[in-house]
């Protein structure tokens, strides 16, 4: 059988890397197939040279056995081919009809949005998608827009469906109404390329899988003849412990007690209402939720960055709400910022300069009124040696290190720097297999410590593996805290998503 | 990947950003967008049929051509090397300030106060007070600008400006009829001129370099200084690279605003007592007379680097003294050496874009796949 898509020798360069090296793919009709890789490993790269974003600077493209050359996504929207990015591009005041019309060539300079209305209904009702196609997008979830954004796609006759890790953004439920209904669009004949680097999801909807590493092709197989295990190895190249080794907690006394806190976000709106918990010494309490319910927030309000409207927050039986950040930070709470190259450092001062970031006017590393080059040199070289951070040198800008190595950078100045509590918001997001198996390890230690350490995720099995307890947020609110190895993936889902248990 | 030998020849340019800046390269680039100056202003002088021998000859020779001309230039380099280091100082941390003229004017000012005040006193002391005062005045203006911008959220370019404007206007008033500062009987706006023991001593016999050429080059080191190794430099440039790490670990950002507000008024200031004791030797309007808003130009040129200053500002003194004799041998208007520093500018400005880039020679990779499958 011809497949829909061949891909032969494709090559894509970039200044610094090869990003994809001589890959070849065949995607067959009616296929639902994933693209395994670690971040890097060259997946959104082949993606955007199939959506004729990137020009590849080698190999052949064919589409349905004819060769293809595209220069813009739209010759490959002309093909058929659709993507679906990780950012969408939605008109937010506008109706879902209104969006998938809008930017369509042929729509005419009036828009006829009755008969839109038709055919999106036919094919809503041949896929199985439910979506209010009279909302306006600012009323949907980030889950039913990028059902819109499929939408779109499939609007213009999309044979070729790819999706850019379309599950980052939905909780545990919503992922499996999402992979049935993908199911139901293979079945009608759709195909589907799945951008995932992770394991369960390849298991659980793909038909055959390709594993990419460091930009080159490892292996196309059919899912059903591979463990989790063997894909694993495949993408990561060594073998992979899945389950952290974790001791039981010594949950001692209370660090951080936070009680019935508010904020405002940054446009003003109420993100955090009456949020409540305690962190004690000795334990990882994980924060699960979908990102934007205000983890953001409230980790800013407790390391001292954003102003708290009522509430309290105690550290170590000490009121120290609203207090400034060097406040905090003298106190010994840690604070590894979810946005780690814009909040968490300085990407054009050098590794050394970032590892006392905050400590610059610490008597440690000065020298009378001047900067004792020496003992900067000194400690950076020991967290380098002792946090394993792959640089050329220590004056090396950090910018040009990895995200894996700039996350290790972080970690070894607040893990230095804090005695009593430490919070850790996404510490893993992005990161490779290798470098997240490393955190975790470093996370436990400090655990083991005494250290308590609020852990924000939006990996729930990250979230199971380290907690010793977890506490949901949706909506600026806690929704309930429960015993790790008590609670079940369901319930927490179902939380994560605004769901009460009476309502259950 | 390998290159396979027998692909050589079907090599490709390709420009690619560089990842570190080698200082070898960035020095030809520069070298390269003087060249490039060069060859532009050239086309400019032809158009006014202007022998460009004798136009060039003449701005080189009225620039650094004899022991008197480099002195010139030194003295007018002075001024510039102040007002430079005060925007580099402010736009590291990326704080724009723009009222260099305006500073310049306050520190004059308060230069002024001091003369009146402390005329009596010994001479040492004098000269010090009187550049404490000239930096207080010109940090003064500056910190008020910072004030605005942490407090009231105020963008400190508008405020700048404006306040180049109010302290001019102030002058204005201090020097008009009514004003105390007045020369008594006089037709023009100016305060009664300094006498020679008042102004700041000469360093070389028969030139017009003075103390603030000192005060000057000794600036530009502590600026050098202060940036690359004290904590407060630390924090500027980290300021400039990126505010919000700095504020989530632990450092006051608006005190630190404020802070360089205040360093880059006061450079500006001292600029103003060496343009007052060393060169007009009263307050009268022009004082500034631009140097403020060279002194911008003069720190972009120096990309940002306090002994660059240095370089940038004497090259940019050379130009506006061999600029005279230019006029005077070729009889073009000044208005050529204004153009001829913005085309420099310009060159330069582009050299700095230039060194951050390679050409490099890579393999067409398509003719390399080809040519590898059949080996």
């Amino acid at each position: 059988m011809e497949p829909l898509l061949r891909v032969e020798q494709l090559t894509k360069r970039f200044p610094q890397a090869l990003a994809n090296d001589r890959i070849s793919l065949e995607i067959f009709k009616g296929e639902i197939h994933c693209l395994l890789g670690e971040n890097g490993a060259g997946k959104s790269t082949l993606a955007e040279c199939l959506y004729g974003f990137y020009k590849p600077d080698g190999g052949h493209i064919y589409f349905k056995g004819k060769p293809v050359k595209l220069s813009s996504p739209v010759d490959a929207i002309e093909l058929g081919i659709g993507m679906v990015h990780q950012h969408f591009v939605l008109v937010r005041p506008l109706t879902v009809i209104e969006n998938v019309v809008v930017g369509i060539q042929d729509s005419g300079f009036m828009l006829d949005l009755k008969q839109a209305e038709k055919r999106l209904l036919k094919i809503c009702e041949t896929y199985g998608i439910h979506v209010d196609l009279q909302a306006k997008i600012w009323q949907l979830s980030v889950g039913e827009q990028q059902w819109v954004e499929i939408l779109k796609a499939l609007y213009v006759g999309s044979e070729l469906l790819i999706l850019d890790e379309p599950t980052a953004v939905l909780t545990p439920q919503e992922t499996e109404r999402f992979f049935a209904t993908l199911k139901q669009m293979s079945c009608q004949g759709l195909s589907i390329l799945l951008i995932t680097h992770k394991l369960n999801e390849v298991k659980q909807i793909s038909d055959r899988v390709t594993v990419l590493r460091r930009g080159k092709l490892v292996a196309t197989i059919n899912t059903a003849e591979a463990s989790k295990a063997e894909l694993a190895r495949m993408m990561v190249g060594r073998e992979v412990i899945f389950s952290v080794q974790k001791t039981e907690a010594a949950r001692k006394e209370p660090a951080l007690e936070v009680k019935n806190l508010r904020a405002r976000g940054d446009k003003g709106q109420e993100i955090l209402q009456g949020i409540s918990f305690t962190l004690h010494r000795g334990e990882i309490l994980g924060l699960a939720g979908i990102s934007g319910n205000g983890q953001k927030e409230l980790f800013e309000v407790l390391a001292g960055v954003r102003r708290a409207e009522a509430g309290q927050v105690w550290l170590e039986g000490e009121e120290v709400t609203n207090r400034s950040s060097n406040f905090m930070m003298a106190r010994g709470v840690g604070h590894i910022p979810e946005d780690r190259l814009h909040e968490g450092l300085v990407p054009d001062f050098s590794v050394a300069e970032n590892l006392i970031l905050g400590q610059q006017r610490s008597a440690l590393y000065r020298r009378g009124p001047f900067l004792n080059f020496e003992q900067i040199r000194k400690f950076a070289a020991m967290c380098v040696s002792t946090f394993e951070i792959k640089t050329p040198s220590l004056a090396h800008p950090t910018r040009f290190l990895s995200g894996g190595n700039i996350q290790k950078i972080i970690l070894a100045r607040e893990f230095t720097q804090c005695p009593q509590c430490l919070l850790a918001n996404q510490p893993t997001r992005g990161l490779d297999v290798g470098v997240i198996e490393y955190v975790h390890k470093r996370l436990l230690e400090k655990r083991a410590e005494g250290i308590g350490i609020l852990l924000a995720s939006e990996d729930l099995d990250e979230v199971f593996d380290l907690s010793d307890r977890i506490a949901v947020i949706f909506k600026g609110q806690i929704m309930g805290v429960f015993d790790a190895h008590a609670a079940n993936i369901e319930k927490i889902g179902l939380l994560m998503a605004g769901v009460k248990e009476e309502q259950v | 990947m390998t290159i396979p030998e027998k692909a050589s020849k079907l090599k490709q340019w390709q420009i690619t950003p560089r990842a570190q800046n080698s200082r070898l390269w960035r020095i030809f680039s520069v070298i390269l967008a003087f060249l490039a100056a060069l060859m532009i202003s050239s086309f400019l002088l032809l158009t006014a049929r202007i022998n460009l021998a004798s136009a060039f000859g003449a701005l080189f020779f009225g620039a650094f051509g004899s022991w008197r001309a480099f002195m010139d230039t030194l003295a007018r380099s002075s001024p510039l090397i102040l007002t430079g280091l005060a925007a580099t100082i402010a736009f590291r941390a990326k704080v724009w300030n723009i009222g260099g003229e305006g500073q310049l004017i306050g520190g004059a000012m308060a230069g002024f106060l001091a003369f009146t005040l402390f005329s009596g006193l010994p001479k040492p002391l004098f000269f010090l007070l009187v550049l404490l005062f000239a930096f207080a005045g010109g940090a003064l203006l500056g910190a008020l600008s910072g004030v605005l911008k942490v407090r009231f959220n105020v963008d400190e370019i508008i405020s700048t400006v404006m306040m180049n404007y109010i302290i001019l206007y102030f002058l204005s008033f201090m020097l008009s009829a009514e004003g105390p500062w007045r020369e008594p009987k006089s037709y023009y706006q100016q305060t009664v001129l300094i006498l020679p023991e008042f102004r700041f001593p000469v360093l070389f016999p028969r030139s017009e370099v003075h103390l603030g050429f000192l005060v000057a080059l000794f600036c530009a080191l502590i600026i050098k200084i202060l940036l690359d190794a004290t904590p407060l430099g630390y924090e500027i440039r980290a300021l400039g690279f990126n505010p919000k790490a700095m504020k989530f670990k632990g450092t006051n950002i608006s005190k630190l605003v404020v802070v360089t507000m205040l360093v880059s008024g006061g450079l500006a200031g001292l600029a103003g007592a060496g343009e007052l004791f060393g060169v007009q030797d009263r307050l009268v309007m022009d004082i500034a007379n631009g140097l403020g808003y060279t002194g911008i130009i003069v720190a972009m040129l120096a990309g940002l680097d306090p002994l660059g200053v240095v370089l940038a500002a004497l090259l940019f003194g050379g130009l506006i003294n061999g600029a005279y004799r230019l006029q005077t041998v070729t009889g073009v208007p000044s208005a050529f050496v204004d153009a001829i520093q913005a085309i420099v500018l310009l060159c330069v400005l582009a050299s700095f874009v230039l060194s951050r880039y390679q050409i490099r020679r890579v393999v067409d990779v398509e003719s390399d796949l080809s040519s590898s499958d059949h080996s």
